[in-house]
């Protein structure tokens, strides 16, 4: 059977080698002094297998350090030949590409041959011309970045180039381990630096896969199982505690859907009427005042004929009053006059009695303007004139007068009668003797001139003077005589008023009232006369004016009631504009304060609401309540939104605020009152997250023992593993996962406690604040919490440790943290060797085998038993032993010096030397599992 | 081949801090000084060698504490080194009378009743080294505190696993004079 695997190293030009050759397809034994680059030879291979820099690592140099030193020019090669099942002989090169140290990776198809990278002329091929003479060869080189290159090398490469071979060495059971393997690998090239702390990190890294997602942040994994219920439950008690608020919401919440949507509804309806309204104010208070100037109009005609028809009424009452009063003199005028036959006898009387006055008047006056003398002087007088006409009617027919007139001529008798007396000229002729003649002759003379008469000496003008006679009838005297006589009577009457004046007077008076007595009787006669005339004339008036005062009367009273009607009707309009203008003053006021310009709204269609259902018909005369009522609801409205975010405030701050950023505080209010209706039910389900929560910390945990408890079968078969051979002296060598034991002890404390929750019976125990009071569980639980946080996670690589079990033969086991201090040097070296090549077996598909190698310093510490122990052992897991030591191995199948020429190194094929055994090796204790693996054909040096 | 170690200080932030715990000559503990026991022992052995290189010897339990190693400190026991050996001594022999298991001694209540118990039945001893009193007990508790080889919560007591120093002595001690039928007492002034 072909053993696939390392074949050959080669070094050209690099780390201090001109030249060298180093098979690997067998334990080898390299000798050499110290410091002869031994180490650096095997060290070159890690260019080729681990070729990530982050994981390579040449001790106390840094790679950029290294780098010089195995690339100092572009024709510094390392070269690996490596059979591979199904690509056959490879070649995986790396080569130098000149100043700048760095290099370049390349593979090809065919076996390695060192006259190949040799140009004719002696000289070695040069990197740029590397791939042009290869193929002069009929070599295909392929170039590879180092992530191309690792990825072939590894054989997770995703797309090949035309014609390119499989060139995957390594392969790994799960593409996972391949940072691990590398680190490993990086450590199989010096086992001898295995460290213990190392090994527990790899063997996590390779049963990591086995083990549950094992990194647990326990605080999280708390905090969130139990934050989680905590936080319902804060947010249930909340809820509890503040139900009647929560009632009250709900129930104003419906409230303000159902205001919503009646605004929505009334809103446009209410902005229509108003914008009808000022119309239908200004028509209708036009019209109203119409009316009343109206109904003003027909109270004042309505006074105006009240007052004539009072005035008319206070006519008729007053003629009637008059005519009454008139009947009522007439009745006494009538008794006044009921013996009175006529006026005639009132006449008589009147003039009888004003007679007498005018007498006594006179009598009066006479006497009182004239002494009893002068009155006694007329008296006398008036007898003397008496006596004379008493003469004068005596001599009537023979008076000297008619004596003369028929004597003497007129001329003559007018100048005698101017001359003579009266008395002389009625002297009767018995008193006179004439002698006619004598008297006519003198007359002639002493009368010759007119107007003068001339006695014998004496001449008078009797121009001025009167005649004193005038001859008169005797009727004329008789007349005279009775005028004087009642002269007389008069004077004597005179006589005697003068006498006695007061008397005289007082009867004037009486006399005088008499008169007038008479005269206003006779007037009221007069007055009764006509009254009676006029009587049934005026009863006739009297009745009709009676009639006219009741009839006016009556028209009165119904005036009266129109004007009451009409202030009425006045009242009513006044009150009708009073309630228009109330109305407009309300709906201005309202208008102006209209508290629905407030911003919710605006929105308020897209705000939640209940539709309104209800019919709405707002007249304009109700549209005052209307919009009030609108106005109402709006301030209503707003004082919900307030409340109801006052209240809202008032939960979240009692600690509900689970729902305080969703989408709002409508739906959180929404949610809350849904919440509260459901407490019961959130009880339950509260109970029911409890107990998850508890089983989730629980299953974290389980998880974390679980792992540990996979990692400790992992870590028994991997005992079985390493101690399938003997290892020096050792009956015994195991690395044993020894528990934390707090830690794990708090994980069994936690979940046992859990299981008891989950069958529910001490739920209580386990909750939150029940834990904090339990010092056992408190204390777990803080450890492991304080564990995570130190650690930023749970692992459960915090759980155990490793310790080596080391037994030697008859004496007993014995732990040891460290490797180092578990034995003497060899057997610590074995030990690491072992284990270090049981992690890479681990790692490595079982079904490729691909022989590694791995290198071994200070060989010589191991004794041939335990060295061919070795060989065998990393035979077993695929591995060829490369020993380093200043002397020469035999257990080894080729020893390889090292020469230094010309201060270089040189290591030449022809220099190897191949030994045989004599004999078929024998285990060295246990009889070894497996088959043993044949040897290839001897190579014999030259 | 070269031994020397590059020393990354940027991994070792709680460095000050754990040079100071340990130098004041407590012992740090797991259970107790979870951040600093795990730096130290994530870097362990960068610490034992930077502590080893400054003349300190780090001595790291794997059973969960470490402390400072001075070699004078075996050849000069103080009067309160041999007052906690004693107590703890007691302590342990009271306990495993009780029957608790002693490797178990970090699960123990150390309270006010024990304190009383081993009061009264070991008056006499504690007497010889001053100690017969409780507040006198506390006060010792107290300094193992700062000693971190307890930890305290209101007149509770917890004993740290730094005390498995003196249980390994003491069992050391015990199997060295099992054979001779000594008890445990005899071997209070070699803790």
């Amino acid at each position: 059977m072909i053993q696939y695997g390392f074949q050959r190293l080669a070094l050209l030009n690099s780390a201090g080698y001109r030249r060298a050759e180093l098979p690997l397809d067998a334990a080898v034994s390299m000798i050499a002094p110290n410091n002869t680059g031994k180490t650096s030879l095997i060290n070159a291979l890690q260019f080729l297998l681990i070729v990530d820099k982050r994981r390579m690592d040449f001790g106390a140099h840094d790679v950029d350090t290294s780098r010089r030193f195995y690339f100092p020019h572009n024709s510094a090669y390392i070269l690996l030949e490596v059979a591979l099942p199904v690509t056959g002989t490879v070649v995986l090169g790396c080569v130098g590409r000149g100043v700048s140290h760095d290099f370049e990776y390349f593979a090809y198809k065919g076996q390695l041959d060192l006259e190949d990278y040799c140009l004719p002329d002696g000289s070695q091929v040069q990197q740029p011309q590397l791939k042009a003479h290869m193929a002069s060869l009929n070599k295909l080189v392929f170039s590879y970045s180092s992530g191309d290159f690792a990825a072939a090398l590894y054989g997770n490469r995703k797309k090949f180039m035309d014609q390119e071979p499989d060139f995957t060495v390594f392969k790994l059971e799960h593409a996972s381990h391949a940072d691990a393997f590398q680190r490993v690998l990086t450590r199989t090239l010096r086992l001898d630096k295995l460290r213990s702390a190392e090994v527990k990190d790899y063997l996590l890294a390779i049963f990591r896969r086995d083990l549950p997602d094992s990194s647990i942040d326990f605080k999280a994994e708390w905090d969130k199982a139990f934050s989680e219920v905590n936080a319902d439950r804060a947010q249930y008690q909340a809820a509890l505690r503040h139900r009647p608020v929560i009632d009250a919401m709900e129930r104003q919440s419906a409230r303000r859907l159902e205001l919503r949507g009646r605004l929505l509804h009334s809103g446009p309806i209410i902005d229509n009427r108003l914008l009808q309204w000022q119309a239908h104010f200004e028509v209708q208070s036009i019209e109203l005042r119409a009316a009343q100037v109206q109904i003003e109009q027909q109270q004042s005609d309505i006074q105006l004929e009240d007052r004539i028809l009072f005035d008319k009424k206070g006519e008729a009452e007053r003629h009637r009053q008059k005519l009454s009063e008139t009947l009522q003199r007439q009745n006494l005028l009538n008794a006044e006059f009921a013996l009175i036959a006529s006026r005639t006898v009132l006449e008589q009387a009147l003039a009888a009695q004003r007679s007498a006055l005018e007498t006594q008047t006179t009598l009066v006056q006479n006497a009182s303007s004239r002494g009893v003398d002068a009155i006694r002087r007329d008296i006398e007088s008036a007898g003397r004139e008496r006596d004379q006409l008493q003469r004068e009617l005596s001599t009537l027919t023979d008076n000297l007068y008619l004596h003369l007139k028929r004597v003497l001529r007129p001329e003559q008798l007018d100048a005698l009668n101017r001359v003579m007396s009266g008395q002389t000229m009625t002297m009767s002729a018995e008193d006179f003797i004439s002698e006619p003649e004598i008297l006519r002759q003198w007359l002639d003379t002493a009368a010759a001139e007119a107007d003068a008469l001339a006695l014998p000496g004496l001449r008078l003008s009797v121009a001025g003077l009167t005649a004193q006679h005038t001859q008169r009838s005797a009727d004329e005297i008789s007349q005279r005589i009775r005028e004087i006589e009642q002269q007389l009577s008069g004077l004597q009457n005179q006589m005697l008023a003068a006498t006695d004046l007061d008397s005289a007077r007082n009867e004037k008076d009486r006399l005088d009232r008499l008169v007038r007595d008479i005269e206003s009787q006779l007037f009221r006669y007069d007055e009764f006369r006509e009254l009676v005339r006029t009587q049934d004339e005026r009863t006739r008036l009297i009745k009709e004016l009676g009639e006219q005062v009741s009839s006016l009367q009556a028209q009165l009273d119904h005036s009266v009631l129109s004007a009451r009607r009409l202030v009425d009707r006045g009242r009513e309009l006044q009150a009708q504009l009073d309630t228009l203008e109330n109305d407009h003053r309300n709906i201005t006021r309202l208008r102006e304060s209209r508290c629905d310009d407030a911003p919710v709204f605006g929105s308020l269609a897209d705000l939640p609401h209940q539709l309104w259902l209800g019919s709405m018909n707002i007249s304009l005369d109700e549209l005052p309540e209307a919009l009030s009522e609108y106005q109402r609801d709006c301030e209503e409205l707003l004082r919900l939104d307030r409340d109801l975010e006052s209240k809202l405030v008032v939960l979240r701050a009692g600690g509900l605020t689970k729902f305080q950023f969703m989408a709002g505080s409508e739906a959180e209010i929404q949610r809350i009152t849904e919440f509260a209706a459901q407490l019961s039910q959130e009880f339950e389900a509260l109970e029911r997250k409890a107990r998850s929560a508890v089983v989730n910390v629980t299953a974290c945990l389980r998880e974390l023992r679980d792992g540990l408890v996979t990692f400790k079968s992992r870590m028994r078969d991997f005992n079985r593993l390493i101690s399938r051979r003997q290892l020096s002296d050792l009956s015994v060598f195991k690395i044993e996962p020894v528990d934390e034991r707090e830690m794990v002890e708090a994980v069994e404390q936690l979940i046992s406690t859990a299981e008891h929750a989950q069958s529910g019976e001490t739920f209580e125990l386990f909750n939150h604040a029940s834990v904090l009071d339990d010092d056992t569980l408190n204390r777990a639980k803080s450890l492991l919490i304080h564990e995570g946080e130190v650690r930023g996670c749970l692992r459960v690589e915090h759980f155990f440790r490793l310790t080596f079990v080391i037994g030697k033969n008859g004496r007993r086991e014995e732990s040891f943290s460290d490797m180092d201090s578990a034995a003497s040097n060899g057997t610590v070296l074995m030990a690491k060797l072992v284990t270090g090549l049981a992690l890479l077996h681990l790692m490595q598909n079982k079904r490729y085998n691909i022989r590694a190698i791995c290198y071994l310093d200070e060989a010589s510490a191991l004794d041939q038993r335990n060295q061919l122990s070795l060989i065998e052992t990393a035979q077993d897991f695929g591995f060829a032993l490369i020993f380093a030591s200043p002397t020469p191995l035999i257990t080894a199948r080729y020893c390889v010096p090292i020469t230094c020429r010309n201060g270089y190194n040189y290591i030449s094929r022809r220099s190897w030397q191949i030994l045989e055994p004599l004999h078929q090796p024998e285990s060295a204790g246990q009889p070894m599992s497996g088959e043993r693996i044949s040897e290839a054909p001897a190579q014999v040096g030259a | 081949m070269n031994t020397l170690t590059p020393l990354y200080l940027h991994k070792l932030p709680q460095l000050g801090e754990i040079f100071s715990f340990l130098n004041s000559g407590k012992h740090m503990n797991r259970l107790a000084d979870h951040r600093l026991w795990a730096e130290l022992e994530r870097e362990r052995d960068t610490y034992e060698m930077l502590f080893g290189a400054l003349g300190y010897a780090l001595r790291v339990d794997e059973r969960g504490f470490a402390w400072f190693y001075f070699e004078e400190a075996s050849s000069f026991v103080s009067k309160t080194t041999r007052q906690l050996a004693l107590l703890f001594m007691l302590i342990f022999e009271f306990q495993a009378d009780t029957g608790l298991n002693l490797g178990r001694f970090t699960d123990w209540m150390i309270d006010e009743k024990l304190l009383a118990a081993l009061l009264e039945k070991n008056r006499i001893l504690l007497e010889a080294e001053g100690l017969a009193d409780r507040e006198l007990l506390e006060q010792l508790l107290k300094t193992a505190g700062n000693y971190g080889l307890v930890t305290t919560d209101r007149h509770q007591w917890r004993l740290l696993p730094a005390v498995f120093r003196y249980l390994d002595r003491f069992e050391e001690l015990a199997q060295a004079r099992a054979p001779e039928g000594a008890t445990l007492a005899d071997t209070e002034e070699l803790a």
